[in-house]
């Protein structure tokens, strides 16, 4: 129990680090001066400080809806495989609790987009749905080939069982799931090929539109999600396609885990740095390719058996 | 007596590299010292091994090296005189003559190859060589159709070694590595222990085979290719590849006979009858000489597909000579009769004068009566001998009326391809307008050897022979 | 270990079909063609069989390397068109995909049950040669169907290898001989085209 809780925390306090780290890399690969890697926390604390302004146009559910952006996510944080053997894990939730926590953040975060009445945020929310729509079954078709590879359709479970027993056997579907998941967490954290975090030019925003209109508390508490929703992304891929490391004891074991973020954090800012960002109508290519690789996985998986 | 059998095709190879205008008359004499290896080839006693297991000479494919042959001098000759009729720079002839001669070397090794890799092999080299000869031509079809043959050709040919590693898959594990030799897979078929892969394999070669030689769904595309290019390739494709390719068939479907001879049969049946059925409409609508001529060649070659796997073995190969010496005779002919893109129809064979000329046209309109199979024509000898072979086939099942009916609409099918031709061979002779015209020594040389080839079909010493072969 | 590489290699192979860039195509090729050579080393290891060794090194210094490259030199020499839209659009080519894989599977699965060892390959194979297929159709322009071609002789190589357990070396040499050949021809090919628009 005690494991599961500073897994947890350690991941909260891990997640702002992670995007810092990204951007900081992404610096130095292209010869500027990287900036700290504790710009995210800094940034937090000075939100925290900020005034909060809100727009006269708006409902009440600008209000709530930062919250509830965040708080689905904070419960899939509880639902996250195990990092060290042994350790306390809720074993039930399955493919689609998880895509539908995640969804329904999303949900919320295109209602708050939606509720300032600007233009940039309907454009916003209106990008956000187009790709979330395709991103879905492509996260539930992976997850669940996955699972079922691990003999489990609970993905606390199924991390286990990947541990214990790695389906060498069925490799290349492993693998098409595997290259699926990755454009997924791409795709969904709003990173380069799909959308650009770092840019406000109004043709090719889609995250930072929807959240142009918020300050202070409610931008700190929005930016935090961001951050949680790529540690999540992270840490699902990490436990469920690279399941090594976690037979050692607990300290050791969790900063294996960590290291396994990073290294993922750093592919994608490898990848960032040599991709252009996808025109918006090209993005339905790259999710058609996950939703392949999925299926793909899939029917490998069960006509074939590799 | 191998080395005497690539020399010709190596000398030509080299002397293409010469600038000079020169070299064109010995290359046509010397595609005359083929003869020797292959006539010696055909008198030696089979099987008579030529490289170990891989060359094999038997007497198929003694006969059909020797038909691919004179159509090889046949043709030799006929391109001494292509300048004459088309436009085609010195570059592009000499260019011309290199690939003519790869061509050649892949084909002998197709055909006398007894391992399926090396049949693969020479047909690939053959077809590659062939996508440079189209585009001789310098104009944009020639351009577009030789690209359409590599892409559809490779297809073909990667189809065929599918098929070929099916196969191999299927034999492997009663014969190791030999499981690729055509004679050794042949005496042990019965034994392969997964007939039905064995069968996919043999559907696979089959219907790449079917694609190269033009049969459903593929119609046009080898139309449209002879159309394209100059009229040699037309003569190469109907004398030389479809001879590598129809021994092939023969190879492998002698192999399929003996694994299940009902399903060959009903396969083979099925998609012959379809593409005589679909050309002889196309052939009734056809405009041009080389269309026409083309499509009649898949006809001919679904119809020797037919009589083999029927096991009418002797009414195929004489079809099959037949045809080998008619139609590259027919698409030279063709080449002088629409020489200087004269593409008319209407009065083609008429204003040939002088001796040459009565000469040519007299053998023209032989040709075109012969390919009808008119009676003494060895075509005509062939098809009774066919049909006969598909009755007696069915004879000995239950679908005697079956395949009387469907012999019946086939030559129902024949007999609108005779309307078409013998229409045309009126419009040719006796409509139209009367303009001099010239016809050269060389190629009336090449249609007389051709002639000459034919009759000798119908000789009894080389029937014989045919009706030893198994 | 075969398993993750066989992965790769049909992963590659549906990664093409998506570029819409020829450099890219080129490169997923030659990525394809090198997980083919590294299938054939390890194939050939496990069996002990050193003209599959010969044949792999051959793979990916040829295939991998060789053609690529070639290919590339070819596309600057002659100014290929480098942007190759698919002709099939991408909503039809995410349905029609998983249908091909799907048909293919189990149009091999009877196939598979004769063959007693390496009988998924075998599936693989056979799906990845309607894909290069697919890759042929889907391209009006020339580059990518030569790409197509290639890949459809890669597909027909996984097939010898893991099919029959390698054929024998002469074939297999002969078809890098043809292979070399193709590639001279299409040189030619292009070569004439420049010469005519010059």
């Amino acid at each position: 129990m005690i494991i599961y809780v500073t897994t947890i925390a350690v991941l909260l306090l891990l997640a702002p680090l992670l995007l810092s780290f990204i951007k900081s890399l992404k610096m130095v690969l292209l010869f500027k001066r990287p900036s700290s890697l504790l710009q995210g926390y800094r940034n937090f604390s000075k939100l925290m400080k900020k005034e909060t302004i809100i727009s006269q146009e708006t409902s009440s559910i600008t209000t709530y809806a930062p919250f509830l952006v965040l708080s689905p996510l904070l419960v899939t944080m509880f639902f996250l495989p195990p990092v060290v053997h042994g350790a306390f894990y809720v074993s039930f939730v399955d493919a689609f609790t998880i895509t539908g926590l995640l969804s329904l953040s999303t949900f919320f975060l295109m209602l708050l987009g939606l509720d300032s009445a600007s233009a940039f945020g309907g454009m916003g929310s209106s990008r956000e749905a187009f790709i979330s729509a395709l991103v879905e079954p492509a996260m539930v078709l992976t997850v669940f080939s996955v699972s079922m590879m691990a003999g489990d359709l609970g993905i606390g479970q199924a991390g286990v069982n990947l541990a214990e027993h790695f389906p060498k056997e069925h490799m290349a579907s492993f693998l098409f799931a595997g290259i699926s998941f990755f454009i997924l967490l791409i795709a969904e954290n709003g990173r380069i090929p799909v959308d650009n975090p770092e840019t406000h030019l109004e043709l090719t925003m889609v995250h930072e539109a929807m959240i142009l209109d918020l300050s202070g508390v409610y931008l700190a508490i929005i930016e935090t999600a961001a951050s949680v929703k790529f540690v999540i992304f992270a840490s699902l891929f990490v436990s469920l396609f690279i399941p090594l490391g976690l037979q050692y004891s607990a300290p050791v074991a969790i900063l294996i885990f960590i290291a396994k973020l990073f290294g993922v954090a750093v592919a994608v800012a490898l990848l960032e740095v040599n991709t252009a960002k996808l025109r918006l109508f090209k993005v339905p290519n790259l999710l058609g390719i996950s939703i392949v690789f999925a299926f793909l996985s899939l029917i490998t998986f069960y006509v074939l058996g590799a | 007596m191998l080395e005497l059998l690539f020399l010709p095709a190596l000398i030509i190879f080299g002397l293409s590299f010469i600038k000079s205008r020169k070299t064109h008359k010995p290359l046509a004499f010397i595609s005359f010292f083929i003869l020797i290896p292959t006539a010696e080839l055909l008198r030696l006693p089979k099987p008579f091994h030529l490289l170990g297991d891989y060359l094999v000479v038997d007497d198929l494919n003694a006969y059909v090296l020797f038909v691919s042959s004179i159509v090889g001098i046949g043709v030799a000759l006929a391109l001494m005189t292509l300048d004459k009729h088309v436009e085609v720079s010195k570059n592009a002839y000499r260019r011309f003559y290199r690939f003519f001669a790869i061509f050649w070397v892949g084909l002998i090794f197709s055909i006398l190859s007894n391992h399926m890799g090396i049949y693969w092999i020479g047909l690939e080299l053959a077809t590659l060589s062939t996508v440079y000869m189209i585009k001789t031509n310098h104009s944009n079809a020639a351009h577009k159709e030789a690209w359409n043959y590599m892409i559809v050709g490779a297809i073909a040919i990667s189809l065929i070694l599918f098929g070929i590693i099916l196969i191999y898959a299927s034999a492997k594990p009663i014969l190791g590595e030999d499981a690729m030799n055509f004679n050794l897979l042949l005496a042990h078929a019965k034994e392969i222990k997964s007939p039905f892969l064995f069968e996919i394999g043999f559907a696979v070669v089959s219907v790449g085979m079917f694609v190269k030689m033009g049969f459903f769904p593929m119609n046009l595309w080898l139309a449209n290719i002879e159309r394209a290019s100059f009229y040699p390739v037309a003569a190469l494709f109907s004398g030389i590849l479809e001879s590598a390719v129809i021994i092939g068939f023969f190879r492998f479907s002698k192999i399929a006979m003996e694994v299940n001879y009902d399903h060959l049969f009903t396969f083979v049946f099925i998609y012959t009858v379809l593409t005589i059925f679909i050309v002889s409409f196309l052939i009734f609508r056809t405009k041009d000489f080389m269309r026409l001529f083309s499509l009649s060649g898949v006809e001919h070659m679904a119809l020797i597909a037919l009589f083999w796997v029927s096991g009418g073995t002797f009414a195929a190969l004489l079809h099959f000579g037949a045809h080998a010496f008619l139609k590259p005779a027919l698409f030279l002919s063709t080449g002088v009769l629409e020489s200087n893109g004269k593409y008319r129809i209407a009065g083609a064979l008429r204003g040939y004068k002088g001796k040459k000329g009565t000469l040519f046209w007299f053998l023209v309109s032989l040709f075109l009566l012969a390919v009808i199979s008119l009676p003494p024509s060895p075509m005509f000898f062939s098809e009774i001998y066919g049909f006969g072979a598909m009755i007696n086939v069915a004879k000995h099942g239950y679908h005697l009326l079956a395949m009387m009916a469907a012999i019946l609409i086939l030559l129902i099918l024949l007999s609108i391809i005779f309307y078409k031709f013998i229409e045309v061979y009126q419009s040719m002779k006796y409509e139209g307008e009367v303009h001099s015209k010239k016809v050269y020594a060389s190629e009336l040389f090449s249609l007389v050897i051709f002639a000459f080839a034919l009759i000798a079909l119908i000789m009894p010493p080389v029937m014989n022979y045919l009706k030893g072969i198994l | 270990m075969v398993d993750f590489f066989i992965g790769l290699f049909l992963a590659s192979l549906i990664t093409a079909l998506f570029t819409t860039r020829l450099y890219r195509l080129l490169m997923w090729y030659s990525f394809n063609s090198f997980t083919l050579g590294v299938l054939a080393l390890l194939i050939g290891m496990k069996l002990q069989d050193n003209a599959m060794l010969i044949t792999g090194i051959a793979t990916i210094l040829i295939k991998a390397v060789g053609i690529p490259y070639f290919l590339k030199s070819f596309s600057q020499k002659f100014h290929f068109v480098r942007q190759i839209t698919p002709e099939i659009k991408v909503q039809y080519a995410i349905m029609l995909i998983p249908a091909i894989l799907v048909f293919t599977f189990y149009l091999a699965e009877p196939i598979t049950n004769m063959i007693a060892n390496n009988s998924n390959y075998v599936a693989i194979s056979i799906s990845s040669l309607f894909l290069s297929l697919l890759l042929m159709m889907e391209h009006k322009n020339v580059a990518p169907k030569i790409i197509g071609f290639l890949s459809m002789e890669n597909s027909l190589f996984l097939l010898g290898i893991t099919a029959t357990d390698g054929m024998p070396m002469l074939v297999e040499l002969g078809i890098f001989f043809d292979l070399l050949m193709a590639i001279i021809v299409i040189n030619l090919l292009f070569h004439r085209e420049e010469m005519k628009n010059a």
